[in-house]
């Protein structure tokens, strides 16, 4: 519903909105619809004119049908499969997290979703040499864990590459370009998340490269704390926040070919006393693929199951080792 | 500003006549101006104006961003934190092992919630880190002051003198085991009396008060710099007993978390959290578990849950972002918290200087 005005399109001078406005035409939806041979007699414009910016109008704002084959075909140029780093997750996502979709990790407390966050940023700016954006909402961010993992990564990668000289010194410039490439920004409420999120897609849009460089994951730790405090009671405008948030998430992956991982919370269901994603129903149409991570007793093991997915049969599980 | 009008931080009856008259993003509004948009909406010019602030404020926020990021706008690369954490220092529990487990001792910036059945050394804990954070930067502590917030009025000043003063003492020994200049001027200011006045503490006896606490705390912390701990003393107390409205029980809750962990953050403090057990009862069995519900669980960074093994106090770090779970064991003698030493173990019963309104445990009591 957006409203005319001046400098909408070419043709569109501030006397014609005064006259098309005395005569109740005020948003684009009342101008495209409405009979143009009317309005040119009762507002006295050219008929052409009006036509030539009803042309502008429509191209500036309706969608655009686009068939089966082109959609696929532009799928396949501009989808990536980023690989976690972790061989049984990716064999539970099918082969790696797929950019363009919203993927959501869950779990209990210290059921390890920070530690796979971490794990996921570090393979894919190490591995992949990727640029990599951290929300982190809880404060559980810490650099010192994700050079630990980095470390670990690179032994693995040394004993394939089988390098001789210079050995040492190069896998530590390695990790610190790795860490370069990760930009962390802490949000605690979800205006500065928005706001954080508009920033990155004003930078994406303008294809500023030199400081950023290639962005293709967005990991967000966790949604959860910052629309709780939103949600209940008899406001309403914690779910639309909610939407809002994530409308901006899912553009944002599928404009900019960006894979976004969230993770949630899981909540105890008051009646069968089993444990559910936290967010409700609304939220559970949001990500395409969830997992769900459960701790066993007294190990670094971690059971990750697939609760929803759109390519994979649901129930899979693999153990996955965050230590 | 392509910022759209729903997500910009305005009242949502305002919002709701904007989305009607068909404003769409933030730069429409800032076009508009004041006089257009009262005319439009329906409102008071001053009203609008009120608006138009908000909004530049959120648009100006984005754009005057630099790329580099400052303190401000909390936006880093991983190298910059990770060079920020490894000079951040961290508090000392004086049980070596505890320290071990937590990575080096209690964290700023970060929250940690300590959970235990009752008289098992929760309170203890608290009024030793808030002795502990004084220790001068020489003797490897971070040299910050202490806020005390209080909801079961078990803050004892008199068990706190014994702590402060056997801590100043083991300064002392250090001192002269190494004979070091800064060591001698550091040790002139850390005396009893300099560590009780730098903790300040605050009383509140219910939810509100305690709201309202934290909610002034930020304001409170930039005039007191120094502030390198903040520990609340029972938080599960205040919204345990008669809140009849559980769902917004978890949503103060979640807002109250999100608060403390900008304060964490915003003022390089550790927030310490104590938290009491309840019982989950199961099909065939019951268990203790933390309070306060599934979702405050995701609250705290590090959660410490301490519990008693007949009658050997033991500490598990249960969730930690960069540290295993393991279990030690610890100690609570007159001089505070300390490592279990092997004949000391048979003290355990009758060294246990708690609050006087705790009984203390003897051995028929848990069979």
């Amino acid at each position: 519903m957006v409203v005319l005005r001046a400098g909408l399109c070419p043709g569109l001078t501030e006397d014609m909105i005064q006259l098309l406005r005395a005569n109740g035409i005020r948003t684009v939806v009342d101008f495209v619809s409405s009979d143009l041979e009317d309005v040119a007699q009762k507002c006295s414009l050219s008929y052409k004119a009006l036509v030539a910016v009803r042309r502008v109008l429509l191209a500036q704002f309706s969608a655009f049908p686009a068939n089966g084959a082109d959609l696929y075909e532009e799928l396949k140029s501009s989808t990536a499969i980023l690989p976690t780093g972790s061989p049984s997750l990716d064999q539970l996502l099918d082969s790696g997290l797929y950019t363009g979709e919203v993927t959501e990790l869950m779990g209990a407390p210290g059921s390890g979703k920070t530690q796979v966050s971490l794990g996921i940023a570090a393979s894919v700016s190490l591995g992949l040499k990727q640029h990599v954006l951290f929300l982190d909402s809880t404060g559980g961010f810490t650099a010192s864990r994700l050079y630990q993992m980095l470390q670990a990564q690179t032994e693995d990668e040394e004993e394939q590459a089988r390098q001789v000289l210079g050995r040492l010194r190069l896998s530590f410039v390695l990790q610190l370009e790795a860490l370069q490439r990760i930009q962390v920004v802490r949000v605690f409420n979800i205006y500065e998340l928005l706001s954080a999120l508009q920033e990155l897609r004003d930078r994406l849009s303008q294809q500023v490269v030199s400081s950023t460089g290639p962005l293709k994951m967005v990991l967000l730790d966790s949604v959860s704390a910052v629309i709780y405090p939103l949600l209940g009671g008899r406001q309403s405008e914690g779910l639309a926040l909610m939407m809002q948030l994530s409308r901006e998430l899912k553009t944002l992956a599928r404009e900019f070919s960006l894979a976004v991982v969230v993770t949630n919370q899981v909540t105890r269901d008051s009646s069968t006393g089993a444990l559910k994603p936290a967010l409700g129903r609304s939220w559970s149409f949001v990500p395409s693929t969830r997992v769900l991570l459960e701790s066993k007793e007294g190990s670094t093991q971690r059971a990750a199951s697939l609760a929803k997915s759109p390519r994979q049969p649901t129930g899979i599980q693999v153990e996955l080792d965050i230590g | 500003m392509q910022r759209e009008v729903d997500t910009l931080p305005l009242a949502p009856a305002l919002r709701a006549r904007l989305a009607a008259a068909g404003f769409q993003t933030a730069q429409e509004l800032l076009d508009t101006g004041p006089c257009g948009l009262s005319k439009e909406i329906g409102i008071s010019r001053e009203e609008a104006l009120e608006a138009l602030q908000v909004v530049r404020q959120e648009c100006h926020g984005d754009a005057a961003r630099p790329a580099g990021g400052s303190g401000a706008t909390r936006k880093y690369t991983a190298l910059e934190l990770l060079e920020e954490e490894q000079s951040q220092g961290f508090i000392i529990t004086f049980c070596s092992a505890l320290d071990n487990i937590l990575g080096g001792g209690v964290q700023l910036t970060k929250i940690t919630e300590i959970c235990g059945a009752p008289g098992v050394g929760k309170t203890q804990l608290c009024m030793q880190l808030a002795v502990d954070v004084q220790i001068p930067e020489c003797f490897g502590g971070v040299a910050g002051e202490a806020v005390f917030i209080d909801t079961e009025g078990s803050f004892m000043v008199d068990r706190v003198v014994d702590i402060a003063a056997a801590c100043v003492q083991h300064c002392h020994l250090i001192a002269e085991a190494q004979q070091e200049e800064d060591h001698r001027k550091a040790l002139e200011t850390f005396s009893l009396e300099n560590i009780l006045s730098h903790i300040y503490y605050f009383r509140c006896r219910d939810y509100t008060e305690l709201l309202a606490q934290v909610y002034l705390l930020p304001e409170f912390l930039s005039e007191h710099s120094k502030v390198r701990l903040v520990v609340i003393d029972g938080i599960a107390f205040p919204f345990r007993h008669d809140f009849e409205d559980l769902s917004l029980r978890t949503r103060l809750l979640n807002g109250l978390a999100q608060q403390l962990i900008i304060i964490a953050n915003d003022h390089k403090a550790a927030v310490v959290l104590t938290n009491q057990m309840t019982t989950r009862i199961g099909q065939s069995q019951s268990t203790l578990v933390p309070a306060l519900g599934e979702s405050w669980g995701h609250a705290a960074t590090v959660r410490l849950i301490l519990h008693w093994d007949n009658s050997q106090r033991l500490a598990t770090l249960y969730k930690s972002p960069s540290q295993k779970e393991s279990t030690i064991a610890y100690h609570i003698t007159s001089h505070g918290f300390r490592d279990v030493q092997l004949p000391a173990v048979t003290h355990s019963t009758e060294g246990t200087e708690l609050n006087p309104r705790k009984r203390p445990r003897t051995e028929e009591e848990k069979q």
